[in-house]
């Protein structure tokens, strides 16, 4: 059960304060972190999008 | 500016080794496996039909109701009721789900702001990973895998929806002609990218675009989800008062998992289908030639340059978006906190995709996608037709923190968020305080034993003396939200909610 002495947000919170709802910045870190991501890369199944078969959805 | 929307996305579901698997039963196992707090199969589906068409009649048939038979003659043969194999979980946050036929399906709960948007989405895509481990901690030698994409290459699409309550005072057509041109182009930011060209039911050839899902559109208008997709879905179900709105149906986007996408994709839809209540004349939106072409034309342009013929000559998707971004500033409520920063995101990505591309691979899918993508491809000598790459597409899409390259990308740094991401992972599994979800999810919260029946517009919850219904159809004031979420927090018993004003008593 929600906190009752929680209050709602008002209706149109202001995205703009607290750093939100800005323009696009600079990456968090100068260098993203690219080992980890190319052993990701490296672990991905060549054959991996041969065998994935879905069915239509909407 | 008064608009609220949401997203239901359908995920693509094998397991590593695929071999014989049902993906029909994989769907309702991972659905069934769902620990969130909620109340299963009490969905009513009674009032539910995607046959009433926008147009102004109700169609006889849609082109899928012959594949819709086909599926329930063979869902008939599984053990497990039609109830059963929806598996439907309406959830404490007001979110739905359920299997789609053979996908999982997330609906996220009614939302006003971006923010709340962001974070319902974001809680989504937990529940599923949630279900995913759950899943393969029973079976860890053949793990399920879970994508947030919308193909498999093969011509087989699913979705990822956008829904707009607007007013029904717009007149469709009007809506129809005004938002053609505004849906093909936007792909430039919102699509998420492709190492395949398609078309229904068959894999074209190798090649990158920019979007997923538009190799799946050959009409311009219909009531059609399934098959010969339509740029402009006429579906008609407002799941509120028919009488004051309309619920617009998206079905031209791809399923985001940058924030800034999702950010840009439904805040200038908003601020675009906002536009339409300022009675401006047709004439001032652009039109596109043959928006059919445009559609493929621009989301496979090897050039990114996405030149397209407008019936008054030679245009760009950046600069016919940057039409529709002028008369927003123009007429819109770009004063609005929530919506002036939207525009600046907005006119910054189209500079930048005019000026380099690849510049907004910080913020946007494909550019992201194809950036991480290349540089492997470049450095591992993988040729640009080898199969391999769409094994890369599908791996930026894995619903798994440790295995998803998009999550990489995310938590290495590579991407930025409209919000810091503390504030989009803070809210958890709680409904936006400011829609009629709120209601629905304390309902769930509170009451959840007692609920009979639920849908996007009422909730039927059995009393001691009488079984209450609580009618949500014109329950979009957030002040009328905020005061009965106050009221329901404050009740001891079910009956003491036949008090309120939109509450039906039944025997």
């Amino acid at each position: 059960m929600p906190d009752p002495n929680q209050k709602p947000r008002p209706a149109i919170p202001n995205p703009g304060g607290g750093g939100g709802g800005s323009e696009p910045h600079e990456p968090q870190v100068e260098r993203p972190n690219t080992d980890d991501l190319l052993k990701r890369m490296k672990k991905v199944d060549p054959d991996q999008a041969k065998r994935y078969r879905q069915r239509t959805g909407e | 500016m008064n608009i609220q929307f949401g997203l239901e996305t359908e995920a693509g579901i094998t397991r590593e080794n695929p071999e014989n698997i049902d993906v029909v039963a994989e769907s309702i196992n991972l659905v069934r496996s769902a620990i969130t707090p909620g109340v299963r199969m009490c969905w009513d589906y009674s009032l539910e039909d995607p046959h009433v068409d926008a147009r102004g009649f109700r169609a006889k048939e849609l082109l899928q109701d012959s594949d819709e038979a086909n599926y329930f003659a063979q869902d008939a043969q599984r053990t497990l009721s039609f109830t059963e194999i929806k598996s439907d979980l309406v959830l404490k946050n007001g979110a739905r789900f359920y299997n789609d036929h053979a996908h999982p399906e997330y609906c996220t709960p009614e939302c006003s702001t971006l923010l709340e948007l962001l974070q319902q989405d974001w809680a989504g895509d937990s529940i599923l990973m949630a279900c995913v481990k759950a899943v393969n901690e029973l079976n860890p030698k053949n793990p399920v895998r879970l994508y947030k994409n919308n193909t498999d290459f093969q011509g087989h699409s699913y979705g990822c929806h956008e829904n707009y309550l607007i007013s029904r005072g717009i007149p469709w057509e009007y809506l129809n002609e005004a938002m053609q041109a505004f849906l093909v182009t936007r792909q430039i930011f919102t699509g998420a990218g492709k190492y395949a060209w398609e078309e229904e039911d068959r894999y074209l050839g190798a090649g990158f675009q920019i979007s997923q899902r538009s190799d799946f559109f050959s009409e311009l208008q219909s009531i059609d989800t399934m098959q010969r997709r339509p740029i402009i879905n006429t579906r008609d179900e407002p799941h509120a008062n028919p009488k004051k709105y309309r619920r617009f149906h998206v079905i031209v986007g791809d399923s985001n998992l940058a924030p800034y996408a999702n950010y840009l994709k439904v805040g200038t839809t908003a601020l675009v289908l906002d536009l339409l209540t300022r009675g401006l004349s047709l004439d001032l939106f652009p039109k596109l030639a043959d928006p059919l072409k445009a559609m493929k034309d621009i989301s496979r342009d090897p050039k990114w340059k996405w030149e397209c013929d407008l019936k008054s000559g030679a245009s760009t998707a950046v600069a016919v978006q940057r039409e529709y971004l002028k008369l927003v500033r123009a007429h819109g409520d770009v004063w609005l906190p929530q919506w002036k920063p939207v525009l600046d995101v907005w006119e910054k990505t189209l500079n930048d995709l005019e000026r380099d591309p690849l510049s907004t691979s910080d913020r946007l899918d494909w550019s992201a996608k194809y950036k991480l993508i290349e540089q492997f491809r470049t450095s591992e000598k993988v040729a640009t037709d080898d199969p391999h790459l769409m094994s890369l597409d599908l791996a930026y899409h894995e619903l798994d923190k440790e295995r998803g390259l998009f999550y990489g990308l995310l938590d290495g740094g590579a991407m930025t968020s409209p919000f810091p991401m503390e504030r989009i992972k803070s809210t958890g599994i709680n409904a936006p305080l400011t829609t009629r979800a709120a209601v629905r999810g304390l309902c769930i919260e509170k009451f959840g034993p007692l609920v009979e029946s639920a849908q996007w517009d009422y909730i039927l919850i059995r009393g001691e003396k009488r079984r209450i219904k609580l009618s949500l159809l014109d329950l979009f004031s957030s002040d009328a939200v905020a005061q009965t979420v106050a009221f329901i927090q404050g009740v001891e018993t079910v009956d003491q909610l036949s008090k309120l004003p939109f509450a039906k008593s039944l025997s």
